[in-house]
C-alpha cells in the first residue's frame, strides 16, 4: 500500500465511533482538550493573553537578607506594561531557585573569609496559571556589610510566550551574560574601592588607638595594666585583625581577573567591537594592548586604584546590629557608571526582543539565508538585515559602548575629559555629554558605508535632542558622542533599597536610553561608486549622447495624446558598447558610458528615502560627518524633516492631493491607525513585527508600504510607472509641493533596484534643472516645478531629457512613460488587493521581488542561456535561445523579460566588481515610444 | 511522640540503562514534594557507563533542587510546567517537568527531570521540544496510573529509556547543520539521474506540506540518507538538528517528533511503523519509500491535530477504564477500548499540486552543478517561500484583528498573495504554522469540525 506493511493490519473501514463528549468519564484535569482552539476569540494569537501584563519586560529582583525576594526595578521602567502583574510574588517565585550555594565566610582549613566567584546560573521557569514565563539569570553581588559579603540577584526577561523564551535561548542567555559580566565588573569596582576605604579607616583606627594606648600606658606606671589599657589592646588586636582579613579580601578581588583568564572557557569582553564602536578615538587615546587578556587584566587592576581624596574614619568597635543597618542599594553597590551601562544593555536587549515570536524567527532565517546570497541580495535587499557585522552593530550599540568604555582609560576620568577637553570638546548643557565637534576630511574609502546608512535609515527607536539635532544639522558639524559618564551625575538615587521606580521617566532612564541607541548615528557622506573613472576620458561620450537626442517637443507641463509616440525608437547608438555574448541588453539599449562631470549641488537629499548619492558631489570642505545620539524616532521624523512622513492619515490623504482624500476612509489605509485601535485589545500584547534593527527602520518600512499601496490603489497607471522602475528607466516625480512629491517618491522607491551596497538611487526632491548625469545616478527623482526662475530652467531641462525618462506629473496626474502588458506587476500591484496594511504590502512586494531577483539569478547564471552551445553558434541564435529562457523557462512576458535582463545586468555589474573588475560606469537609454496616461 | 518523628526516609531505587554508545543523558530522575521533608527523590535512572559523571548524590541534590520554590506552585489543573536550568556551577542542564499528582488520596508536586551536561545545551536545544512532548504525555498517562494507586515508575522507565536512545542516535546519526548540497539530489546532473523527476517533486512538495516532517524508508542506507539529506535542504538549521539520518548496519526505531528520519527496511522489505507514535507527531509526516519510489502523505495540520487529540483522549479514557496491570501495556491499550476504532488510513496520495516546487526543480537544474549556484538559487527559493509565509501571516492578522474575527477572505488571500495553486498554498501554511502554530486550526479548524460534527451525527443513526 504505501511501502510500510505494518500499516496495513491496522487498516479498518470503520471510522471513529467515540463521540465528541468523553464517554470514558476521564476528569478534565486528567485530559487534554479535543480542539486547539473551541473557545470564543480563541486564536494563535489569543494564547498569549492570559497575562496580567501587556508586553515583555525585564525585571531585577533581589533576595535581601532583611526582608526576603523583592523586586528592584523593571525595564521599561513603565507601571502600565506590568499591569496588575504581581511582582513581589513572581520575585519570590524567581528567587526561590538558588543554585549559588558558594560557600562564603571562614572555610575549614582557612583563617580568613574567602570570596567565592560563583558562576551565574539560568533558569527558565513559569507560571502558567498566570501566564508568565522568565528567563532567569542569577547573580552574586559583592557587599562587605552583607552577610557572606554576597548578596543574590536575578534579571529575569519576563515573557507571556513560553516557547519565545526557549527559541531565543541562547541569545537570551548571550546577552543576559554580557549585562551580567558588566554588572559585577562595577560591582567588583565598587567592593575594591570600598575595601579600600575600609581599609584606610581601619588604618586610622589602629593609629589611634595604638595612640590612644601608648598615651595610657604612659600614664600608667604603676607596672600594671588597668581594665581601659586590656581593653584598648584588645580592640587594637581586633583591628588588625580585621586589617588583614581586608587585605586578603582586597588581594582575592584584585586577583580575580587573573583567575578568570587561566580558565579555559573564559572570554573577555571581544574588544574588536570597541575599535568599532563609534566612541573612542583612536587619535584620542591610547592603542588598547594586542592581547585581550591583558587588555581586560589592566583594566580591571585599574578599577582598584585607592582614591586618594577619602578621609578615613575613626571604626568603633561596636558595629550596628544586622537589622539596624541599611543595606546598600543596587546603585550603591556597583560602580554607578557599570550600572547605567548595565541598564542601557537592558533597555536594549528588551528592545530586541520585543514583539511576536514568528518575526523574531523569521527575522534570524531570513538572516541566514540572505548571507548565502552575496551574489544578489544588494538588489532589493537592505544590508542590514543580512549583514552581521552591521546588523550586530545596530543591535548591540550599547554593548559596544560597555565593552568601550570599559577601556582603561575611560575608567580614569579626570585624564580622560582633559582629553576630550583638549580635543574641541564641550559639554552638552542638557545632559553634561562631553561632544566631540570633528571637521572630517572626505575620503572616499568610507562611502559605501556610510552611504548605507544614510539619513532614512534611522531606526524606528530614536528620538533626536532636538536643540541638538537642529543645530548640528544646521551646522553640518559632525557631533559624536565620546564619552558619557559624567553624565550619570543625573541618576536618581533611591534612598531605600526597593527602589522599584515607579515615576515615568527619572533623569537617569533618559540618559541611559540615549546612549543606547547612540550608535545609530547619522552620517552624511558623499559617494563615489567608481574611483577608476577618469572625467576626461567620457566627457565626449556624453556631448555626443546629448547632442544627438532633440527634445521631441513635448511639453511635461502640457498634455499629449495618449498614443504618441516616439519615431526614434529602436535607433542604434554609434556609441552602443554592448558586446558582451553574456550581457543581456536588449538591441534597442544603448549604452554611453559616462565620466565624471561638473558635480550639481544638491540641497534636497537629506530626504527619508535616500540618503546619499551614489557619487559624490559635495564640496569636499563642507563634506562633513555628522554623528549624533538618538532616542526615539518618533520625533525625529518630525524633526528631522519638516516636511517628512508625518501623521499616517495626513500622509495618507496627501497622496490624493486635495479634494479627492476625503473619499478614503482612514481607517481603510492608515496603518497607524489600525495598529492604534488594536492597541487596546489583548492581541496587541505581542506587538509586530518586531522592531527592526537593520539600516532601514520598520517605521520606514510601513509608510513607503503604505504610499505605494495608496498609490496603485489610486493611480491606474501605476504598473507602467513601477515598470519604468524596474527595468531600469529612470522615473521624474514632477511637482509643485515639495511633500507631495516626497510621498510619491517614498512611495515607488520600494521597486528602485539597488545598484551595488550602497544607497538606493533614489533622490526625493531635486531644484536645480536635470542634468545628464542624473540619469546615471538616480533612478528615481522628485522634481520641483517651482514658479522661482530656476524652475524654467528646470522644465527646460526636463523637456530636453523627457525621452529618455517617465516622468509622473503629480500635479496633473499624469504620467509619461512606455507601456506595460505584462503579467507580473498585476500580481505585485493589484489595486484590487484586500491588503490593509502598509507593513503587510511591503512584505508582499518583498517577496514578489525576491522571487524576481531569483529569476534574474538563474537568467544571469545559467551558461547555456548565454554561450554558445555548439561550434560557431551565432550571435542570433543565442539570443534566440535566451529570448526561449525568460519565455518558456521562466514565463515571461516581453516586458517581464525586459525587467529580469535589467536586473541580470546589475547582477552581472555587481558581480564584475565584486570580483575586482574596474567597471565604467555606465548609462543606458531606451529608445522606446512613450504613452501618456491621465486619470 | 512517635507520630512527630518524620517517616523513614525511603531509599533511592536506581535503575541502569544499557545504551548503546555515547548518552548525552547523564541521567533522568522522578522526585517528589513530601509535605514533611519536603523535596524527595523516589527513582533514578542512568545510562550504564564506565565514567561516572555524576554521582548517586549529585544526582538527588539536583533532583531536589528541581523541585525548589515548588511550595508556592500556582498551576492550572491538570498542568504540567516545565522548568530547565542551566547550572554552570554543576556544569548540568536540567529539564524538569512539574505536575500535581493524587496518589493514593494525597495531592502533592512531582518533578520527572533529565540531566544532560552543559557542554550539550547546543545540541539538546533544538530537541527540547520533543522531549518535552513525549515526557508530558508519558506523565498525563501515569497521572491516571497514580490515581488508582499505582507505581509509575514502570511507566515512566518506559518513555526515559527511548529518550535516552534517541538522544543517542541523534548523537551519532544526527543530520549536520549545514549540509553539503554535493552529497544530495540537487547536484545531480539533471532531474532524473538520481530519481524519477515526478517522484523528487512530490518528495519535496509534500515533505514542504507537512512541515517538513519525512519519514523516508528503503533498503540501501546510501540511497536513503540521499534522500533525507536532500529533504533537509528545504529545513532550517535548527530543524536540521532535530533530524536523523538512516543507521546502515540495522534500522533505529522510529521516533516520534523528529523533522526528517531515514529507516532502514527489514530482510523481508518492510518497515513497521508505530502507528500511535506517528500520531503523536507534532506534525503531520510524509512517507517516502525510496525503492518503489512512492510518496504519501498525512492530512494537513488541523487534521492531525483534531485527529492527534482524539486518540490521545481514547488512549487516557481507555487507561482510566483499565482495572488491571494487563490492560495498560502500553500498545494494547487503545484495542482493549471497544468504542475507539481509529481509521489507520492516516496516509494518503497527495492531495494538492503546487508550482512552487516543480518550478525551483525545473530551473534549478538549469545551473551548472558543483559550484556554489544551486546552493544560492536554493537560499533565494527558501527565502521566497519564507517571506511569503510571514506575509499570510501578517495578513491574515491583519484581516482578523489577530485573531478577534473569523478569517473568510481565503480566495482573497490567495489572489493577494498569489498563491492560486492548492498545493502552493499548503506549503505557504506549513511554513507558517511552524512560526505561527496554531494557525491552520485558526483557518481550517473551524469548517473541518463541523464537517467532522455532522459524520458524526449521521453515523448514529
Amino acid at each position: 500500500m504505501i511501502g510500510s506493511p505494518d500499516l496495513v493490519p491496522f487498516t479498518m473501514e470503520e471510522g471513529y465511533e467515540e463521540p465528541f463528549h468523553g464517554a470514558s468519564g476521564l476528569p478534565e484535569e486528567y485530559t487534554v482538550p479535543l480542539f486547539p482552539f473551541s473557545q470564543a476569540n480563541s486564536s494563535p494569537w489569543s494564547r498569549l493573553c492570559a497575562a496580567k501584563f501587556s508586553r515583555d519586560f525585564i525585571l531585577i529582583s533581589e533576595f535581601s537578607e532583611q526582608v526576603g525576594p523583592q523586586p528592584l526595578l523593571t525595564i521599561p521602567d513603565d507601571q502600565r506594561i506590568c499591569g496588575e502583574f504581581d511582582l513581589n510574588y513572581f520575585s519570590l517565585r524567581i528567587m526561590s531557585v538558588d543554585y549559588q550555594a558558594s560557600f562564603v565566610g571562614h572555610p575549614p582549613g582557612s583563617s580568613y573569609p574567602k570570596l567565592n566567584f560563583v558562576e551565574d546560573s539560568k533558569v527558565v521557569l513559569g507560571d502558567s496559571k498566570e501566564g508568565a514565563f522568565a528567563y532567569v539569570h542569577h547573580l552574586t553581588l559583592y557587599d562587605l556589610e552583607a552577610r557572606g559579603f554576597v548578596r543574590p540577584f536575578c534579571m529575569a526577561y519576563i515573557s507571556m510566550d513560553e516557547e519565545k523564551i526557549m527559541r531565543q535561548f541562547l541569545e537570551l542567555s548571550s546577552d543576559f551574560s554580557k549585562a551580567s559580566k558588566c554588572l559585577k565588573t562595577g560591582n567588583r569596582k565598587a567592593f575594591a574601592n570600598e575595601l579600600e576605604k575600609k581599609l584606610r579607616d581601619l588604618d586610622y583606627t589602629r593609629t589611634v588607638l595604638q595612640r590612644e594606648m601608648e598615651e595610657q600606658m604612659k600614664a600608667d606606671d604603676k607596672g600594671f595594666y588597668t581594665t581601659q589599657t586590656i581593653d584598648k589592646a584588645n580592640e587594637l588586636a581586633s583591628v588588625e585583625k580585621s586589617i588583614i582579613e581586608h587585605q586578603d579580601l582586597l588581594k582575592q578581588i584584585q586577583l580575580y581577573p587573573y583567575r578568570k583568564i587561566k580558565e579555559p572557557d573564559f572570554q573577555p569582553y571581544e574588544p574588536e567591537s570597541l575599535q568599532d564602536s563609534d566612541v573612542p578615538n583612536e587619535s584620542e587615546q591610547p592603542l588598547p594592548p594586542s592581547n585581550p587578556e591583558e587588555s581586560l587584566v589592566e583594566e580591571e587592576s585599574s578599577l582598584y586604584h585607592p582614591r586618594s581624596s577619602y578621609t578615613p574614619k575613626f571604626i568603633k568597635a561596636k558595629s550596628s546590629k544586622c537589622f539596624d543597618k541599611k543595606l546598600k542599594t543596587l546603585e550603591e553597590l556597583v560602580d554607578i557608571y557599570f550600572f547605567t551601562q548595565t541598564i542601557d544593555l537592558l533597555t536594549s536587549i528588551e528592545k530586541r526582543y520585543r514583539g511576536d515570536l514568528s518575526y523574531l524567527l523569521m527575522k534570524q532565517l531570513e538572516k541566514g539565508l540572505l548571507e548565502q546570497q552575496t551574489v544578489s541580495n544588494f538588489l532589493f535587499e537592505d544590508i542590514a538585515t543580512w549583514d552581521a557585522k552591521l546588523s550586530s552593530m545596530h543591535c548591540s550599540n550599547t554593548l559596544a559602548l560597555v565593552q568601550a568604555l570599559q577601556n582603561p582609560t575611560f575608567l580614569e576620568e579626570p585624564g580622560n575629559l582633559k582629553n576630550s577637553a583638549s580635543l574641541e570638546s564641550y559639554k552638552s548643557s542638557v545632559e553634561s555629554v562631553p561632544i566631540k565637534i570633528e571637521q572630517e576630511v572626505f575620503e572616499e574609502g568610507n562611502h559605501q558605508e556610510t552611504a548605507e546608512r544614510g539619513v532614512s535609515d534611522i531606526p524606528d527607536n530614536c528620538e533626536f535632542n532636538d536643540v541638538d539635532f537642529k543645530g548640528s544639522v544646521s551646522s553640518s558639524d559632525s557631533i559624536e558622542v565620546l564619552r558619557t559618564e559624567k553624565s550619570v551625575a543625573l541618576l536618581t538615587h533611591s534612598e531605600s533599597q526597593p527602589c522599584l521606580r515607579l515615576s515615568p521617566q527619572p533623569p537617569r532612564r533618559k540618559v541611559g536610553s540615549r546612549r543606547t541607541i547612540s550608535e545609530d548615528s547619522i552620517e552624511v557622506l558623499s559617494t563615489c561608486p567608481s574611483e577608476s573613472v577618469i572625467p576626461e576620458d567620457f566627457r565626449p561620450a556624453y556631448q555626443i549622447a546629448i547632442h544627438e537626442e532633440d527634445p521631441d517637443g513635448v511639453d511635461v507641463d502640457g498634455e499629449q495624446p495618449c498614443n504618441s509616440t516616439n519615431n526614434e525608437e529602436n535607433e542604434p547608438s554609434p556609441n552602443d558598447l554592448s558586446g558582451d555574448p553574456a550581457c543581456c541588453m536588449g538591441a534597442e539599449t544603448l549604452l554611453a558610458q559616462t565620466g565624471n562631470v561638473t558635480p550639481v549641488p544638491n540641497d534636497g537629499d537629506i530626504n527619508k528615502v535616500v540618503s546619499v548619492p551614489p557619487q559624490s558631489y559635495r564640496n569636499m570642505d563642507h563634506a562633513f560627518q555628522v554623528k549624533f545620539s538618538v532616542d526615539r524616532a518618533e520625533n525625529h521624523s518630525n524633526k528631522v524633516s519638516p516636511h517628512g512622513l508625518s501623521s499616517p492619515e495626513a500622509e495618507s490623504t496627501y497622496l490624493m492631493s486635495s479634494g479627492e482624500s476625503v473619499r478614503l476612509s482612514i481607517e481603510e489605509y492608515s496603518d497607524s491607525t489600525s495598529y492604534r485601535s488594536s492597541t487596546s485589545t489583548c492581541s496587541d500584547r505581542t506587538p509586530s513585527p518586531a522592531p527592526c534593527v537593520s539600516g532601514l527602520s520598520e517605521r520606514h518600512r510601513r509608510k513607503a508600504g503604505q504610499n505605494a499601496l495608496m498609490f496603485i490603489r489610486q493611480y491606474p497607471f501605476s504598473h507602467p510607472a513601477i515598470y519604468s522602475l524596474l527595468c531600469g528607466r529612470t522615473l521624474i516625480v514632477l511637482g509643485e509641493e515639495e511633500a507631495f512629491v516626497r510621498r510619491l517618491v517614498t512611495a515607488l522607491s520600494i521597486f528602485v533596484p539597488n545598484h551595488g551596497h550602497v544607497a538606493k538611487p533614489v533622490n526625493t526632491w531635486m531644484t536645480s534643472p536635470l542634468h545628464i548625469m542624473d540619469f546615471q545616478k538616480w533612478k528615481l527623482i522628485g522634481l520641483q516645478r517651482g514658479g522661482s526662475p530656476s524652475s524654467t530652467n528646470i522644465l527646460h531641462s526636463l523637456n530636453r531629457y523627457s525621452r529618455y525618462a517617465s516622468v509622473l506629473d503629480a500635479d496633473h496626474k499624469t504620467l509619461r512613460c512606455p507601456v506595460y502588458k505584462g503579467a507580473f506587476l498585476q500580481r505585485l500591484a493589484d489595486h484590487r488587493t484586500q491588503i490593509r496594511r502598509g507593513s503587510t504590502y511591503y512584505m508582499h512586494v518583498q517577496s514578489m521581488l525576491t522571487q524576481l531577483s531569483a529569476k534574474a539569478f538563474l537568467f544571469t547564471f545559467c551558461h547555456h542561456a548565454h554561450l554558445p552551445i555548439r561550434e560557431k553558434e551565432s550571435e542570433e541564435s543565442i539570443a534566440q535561445r535566451r529570448a526561449a529562457f525568460l519565455r518558456q523557462l521562466l514565463g515571461l512576458s516581453e516586458e517581464d523579460s525586459k525587467i529580469v535582463e535589467y536586473l541580470s545586468e546589475l547582477l552581472k555589474m555587481h558581480y564584475l566588481r565584486e570580483s575586482g573588475t574596474q567597471l565604467l560606469p555606465v548609462l543606458r537609454f531606451d529608445y522606446i515610444p512613450n504613452f501618456l496616461y491621465k486619470i | 511522640m512517635a507520630n512527630l518523628c518524620p517517616p523513614p526516609s525511603p531509599a533511592v531505587a536506581k535503575t541502569l540503562i544499557s545504551i548503546d554508545g555515547y548518552s548525552p543523558l547523564l541521567a533522568a530522575t522522578f522526585a517528589y514534594w513530601d509535605n514533611i521533608l519536603g523535596p524527595r527523590v523516589r527513582h533514578i535512572w542512568s545510562p550504564k557507563s564506565d565514567h561516572v559523571l555524576l554521582s548517586d548524590g549529585e544526582i538527588t541534590f539536583l533532583a531536589n533542587h528541581t523541585l525548589n520554590g515548588e511550595i508556592l506552585r500556582n498551576a492550572e489543573s491538570g498542568a504540567i510546567d516545565v522548568k530547565f536550568f542551566v547550572l554552570s556551577e554543576k556544569g548540568v542542564i536540567i529539564v524538569s517537568l512539574i505536575f500535581d499528582g493524587n496518589w493514593n488520596g494525597d495531592r502533592s508536586t512531582y518533578g520527572l527531570s533529565i540531566i544532560l551536561p552543559q557542554s550539550e545545551l547546543a545540541f539538546y536545544l533544538p530537541l527540547h521540544k520533543v522531549c518535552v512532548a513525549r515526557l508530558t504525555h508519558i506523565i498525563r498517562k501515569g497521572r491516571i496510573w497514580m490515581h488508582k494507586g499505582q507505581s509509575i515508575t514502570h511507566m515512566l522507565t518506559g518513555e526515559v529509556i527511548p529518550i535516552m536512545e534517541l538522544l543517542s542516535s541523534i548523537k551519532s546519526h544526527g543530520v549536520p547543520e549545514e549540509i553539503d548540497i554535493t552529497s544530495t539530489v540537487l547536484n545531480d546532473d539533471d532531474i532524473g539521474d538520481s530519481c524519477h523527476g515526478d517522484f523528487l517533486i512530490n518528495a519535496i512538495s509534500s515533505h514542504m506540506q507537512t512541515c517538513g516532517c519525512s519519514v523516508v524508508v528503503g533498503s540501501s542506507a546510501e540511497k536513503v540518507n540521499k534522500m533525507v539529506r536532500t529533504l533537509c535542504l528545504f529545513l532550517s538549521p535548527t530543524e536540521r538538528k532535530c533530524s536523523r539520518l538512516c543507521r546502515s548496519e540495522s534500522s533505529f526505531q522510529y521516533e516520534s517528533g523528529l523533522f526528517v528520519q531515514g529507516l532502514l527496511k527489514d530482510a523481508t522489505g518492510s518497515f513497521v511503523l508505530p502507528f500511535r507514535q506517528v500520531m503523536y507527531a507534532p506534525y503531520p509526516t510524509t512517507h517516502i519509500d525510496v525503492d518503489i519510489f512512492t510518496v504519501k502523505q498525512m492530512p494537513p495540520c488541523h487534521e492531525h491535530t483534531y485527529n492527534q487529540r482524539r486518540y490521545m483522549r481514547a488512549e487516557l479514557g481507555a487507561l482510566w477504564k483499565a482495572t488491571s496491570d494487563e490492560e495498560i501495556g502500553m500498545d494494547s491499550v487503545i484495542h482493549s477500548d471497544e468504542t475507539f476504532t481509529p481509521n489507520l488510513n492516516i496516509f494518503q496520495d497527495i492531495l494538492h499540486r503546487d508550482t512552487f516546487v516543480k518550478n525551483f526543480l525545473d530551473q534549478v537544474f538549469q545551473l551548472k552543478p558543483n559550484l556554489s549556484l544551486r546552493s544560492t538559487f536554493l537560499a533565494q527559493f527558501l527565502l521566497v517561500l519564507h517571506r511569503k509565509a510571514l506575509t499570510l501571516i501578517k495578513y491574515i492578522e491583519d484581516d482578523t484583528q489577530k485573531g478577534k474575527k473569523p478569517f473568510k477572505s481565503l480566495r482573497s488571500l490567495k489572489t493577494d498573495l498569489d498563491l492560486a495553486a492548492e498545493g502552493d498554498l499548503y506549503i505557504i501554511m506549513a511554513l507558517a504554522e511552524k512560526i505561527k502554530p496554531g494557525l491552520h486550526s485558526f483557518i481550517f479548524g473551524s469548517s473541518f469540525h463541523t464537517s467532522m460534527q455532522e459524520r458524526d451525527v449521521l453515523m448514529t443513526f
